[in-house]
């Protein structure tokens, strides 16, 4: 089955929503330029392919929010985030000002681009500040309904846009902003997962099952605000917790995770993610293979790390 | 010219224990004009729609707008009496979301500008007529964002915005060749340049802009003083980021008298 590419999605969504909304502004640092001519023409004046300038792009669209405007900034994730956080950190989150930030390339999509192209420590940056939002849509689906749920509040809402997709159907009516989802009910382990890692999730559980591990499984949309309550009814129920996630294990959502269910008894916990640059160059498939970010890499992870 | 607002400078930041004079005394006869002659706004109201837009883009300079600030009533005597002082809304670089009638929070250089270039735009298209001003140092303008935002802003003509330019000689103490005028006009803007310590051509500058929704960018490059007004304070010496001594207070307010 062929899906619609996240990114267009997003390239739709911006259609179908700035068609009712004026407030809602675009700013691009020349990235999906042709995607988004439908809502530049239909949107006459709201749409900017600013250029290379990702800084400014960022405190441009702070001071369109200045103003009542509902910006999206969209380029590359590490010149939005790590490039341009100063502009994250001042000018909008100290002046409590609403916004949506809209990446792709997010951890190493971009592969073969090495490390310059790469961004994974962009759930810790964004944690770190007040009135923030980060949403990881691993699905055309997700994005389109989260972004309409949250696009418009009052908060710095980053929306991850991965370039591959989970591929696991999920039932609209159950995406809700700052809700994790269950996926499959287990009493053995807790596996939670984010972004396209919950297909690896959902493949794993299969033959983990097959080894007499009956695995609970959780999938986070919403990386921050995290929903623990959620997390921590499983991780109370197994006692066991892996994390999946496509980010640095410091500030991941990992961190979060273990902070909030460090006193469930008896707990064992494990995390995979990533521990450093990823120098290694090959497809996404291959890079997270390499680094345990895979079916193998989850089976390999549970057996070595917890104890029935 | 403006000896009080100069004293007033003075006695915040004896009274607050900190503050940077100099930076301040540089740009206080600019801004004294923006809101004696030439700004829109209503200080009962300071988020009345129709109102212009003032940034403070060398935000370490703001103990000269808040002396004209409380000259036209946006703040209060217990307001500058508290500077720098806990329970007050004033500190060292200005916090929007404290003080009423401050358009952003600046502070870290570099930033002010690109917000002012976006409140622009939002103005423009929202059709309004609003126009919008930002003061930026020559120390500033060694950041890289200022010729980002130069460059987007002529090319989105943004014919609502005016910049001023403090050129106090700040940035030339590192990087000596600061033609600001050639720089600016390079990037296309239309370039005038003042002395920013004569009332009569700031006032001439700020009045000429040819404010309009589609057309080339202003900037006034206002030549000044780092320290203006106190020959002990001026230049690039100890002064940027120090506090008066008793008598250091006695020389300077008889400079001022």
């Amino acid at each position: 089955m062929s899906q619609k590419k996240i990114r267009q999605q997003f390239a739709d969504t911006m259609l179908e929503v700035g068609q009712s909304d004026p407030d809602l502004v675009v700013l691009i640092g020349d990235i999906s330029h042709f995607i988004l001519q439908p809502f530049a023409k239909i949107c006459p004046g709201r749409f900017y392919n600013i250029g290379i300038c990702e800084p400014t792009i960022v405190g441009m669209a702070a001071g369109l929010a200045r103003v009542g405007f509902y910006p999206v900034v969209h380029t590359i994730a590490p010149f939005i985030i790590e490039r341009s956080f100063e502009q994250i950190k001042l000018d909008f989150c100290y002046q409590n000002l609403p916004g949506n930030l809209i990446t792709v390339g997010s951890a190493f999509d971009y592969s073969n681009l090495g490390c310059t192209h790469h961004c994974y420590d962009d759930f810790a940056l964004l944690k770190s500040l007040p009135n923030t939002q980060i949403i990881y849509p691993a699905s055309s689906a997700e994005f389109d309904i989260l972004f309409r749920q949250t696009y418009r509040n009052e908060s710095l809402t980053l929306f991850r846009i991965p370039e591959n997709q989970h591929e696991y159907p999920i039932d609209p009516s159950a995406i809700q902003f700052g809700k994790a989802i269950k996926i499959e009910e287990g009493k053995d382990i807790t596996i939670i997962s984010t972004g396209p890692q919950l297909g690896n999730a959902v493949k794993a559980r299969g033959r983990l099952l097959i080894d007499g591990w009956d695995t609970e499984l959780i999938y986070v949309h919403t990386v921050h605000p995290l929903d623990m309550p959620l997390i921590r009814q499983s991780a109370e129920k197994t006692r066991k917790v892996l994390v999946v996630e496509e980010h640095n294990r410091f500030g991941g959502m990992g961190h979060d995770v273990l902070q909030g269910i460090y006193d469930v008894r008896g707990l064992q916990f494990a995390s995979l993610a990533i521990d450093s640059f990823v120098h290694e160059y090959g497809s996404y498939e291959e890079l997270c293979s390499g680094l345990g970010l895979s079916v193998d890499g989850i089976m390999r992870a549970v057996k070595s790390n917890f104890k029935k | 010219m403006n000896n009080d607002l100069r004293r007033k400078i003075i006695d915040m930041v004896v009274k607050g224990r900190d503050g940077h004079i100099p930076s301040a005394f540089s740009i206080v006869d600019i801004i004294a004009v923006l809101y004696g002659e030439c700004l829109k706004y209503n200080p009962e109201k300071p988020d009345w729609p129709e109102r212009d837009y003032f940034i403070l883009s060398k935000g370490h300079g703001c103990l000269a707008l808040y002396v004209v600030m409380e000259r036209y009533g946006f703040l209060s005597r217990k307001d500058m009496d508290l500077f720098c002082k806990p329970g007050g809304i004033l500190g060292e670089h200005p916090d929007c979301t404290q003080i009423p009638g401050i358009e952003a929070s600046t502070g870290s250089l570099g930033h002010g500008f690109s917000f002012a270039v976006g409140i622009a735009l939002g103005l423009r298209i929202r059709n309004k007529q609003n126009r919008v001003y930002v003061l930026v140092g020559d120390g500033e303008c060694h950041e890289g964002t200022i010729w980002e935002a130069a460059n987007v802003a002529n090319n989105l003509q943004l014919g609502n915005l005016c910049v001023i330019v403090d050129w106090n000689g700040s940035g030339a103490q590192l990087m000596p060749r600061d033609d600001l005028p050639a720089k600016w006009k390079a990037f296309g803007w239309n370039t005038v340049f003042i002395d920013g310590h004569s009332e009569e051509q700031i006032k001439s500058a700020l009045m000429d802009v040819r404010f309009c929704a589609n057309g080339i960018p202003n900037v006034i490059i206002a030549k000044t003083v780092k320290g203006k007004g106190v020959q002990m304070l001026e230049g690039h010496g100890t002064w940027h980021h120090r506090i008066p001594n008793e008598e250091e207070y006695k020389i300077i307010m008889e400079s001022l008298s």
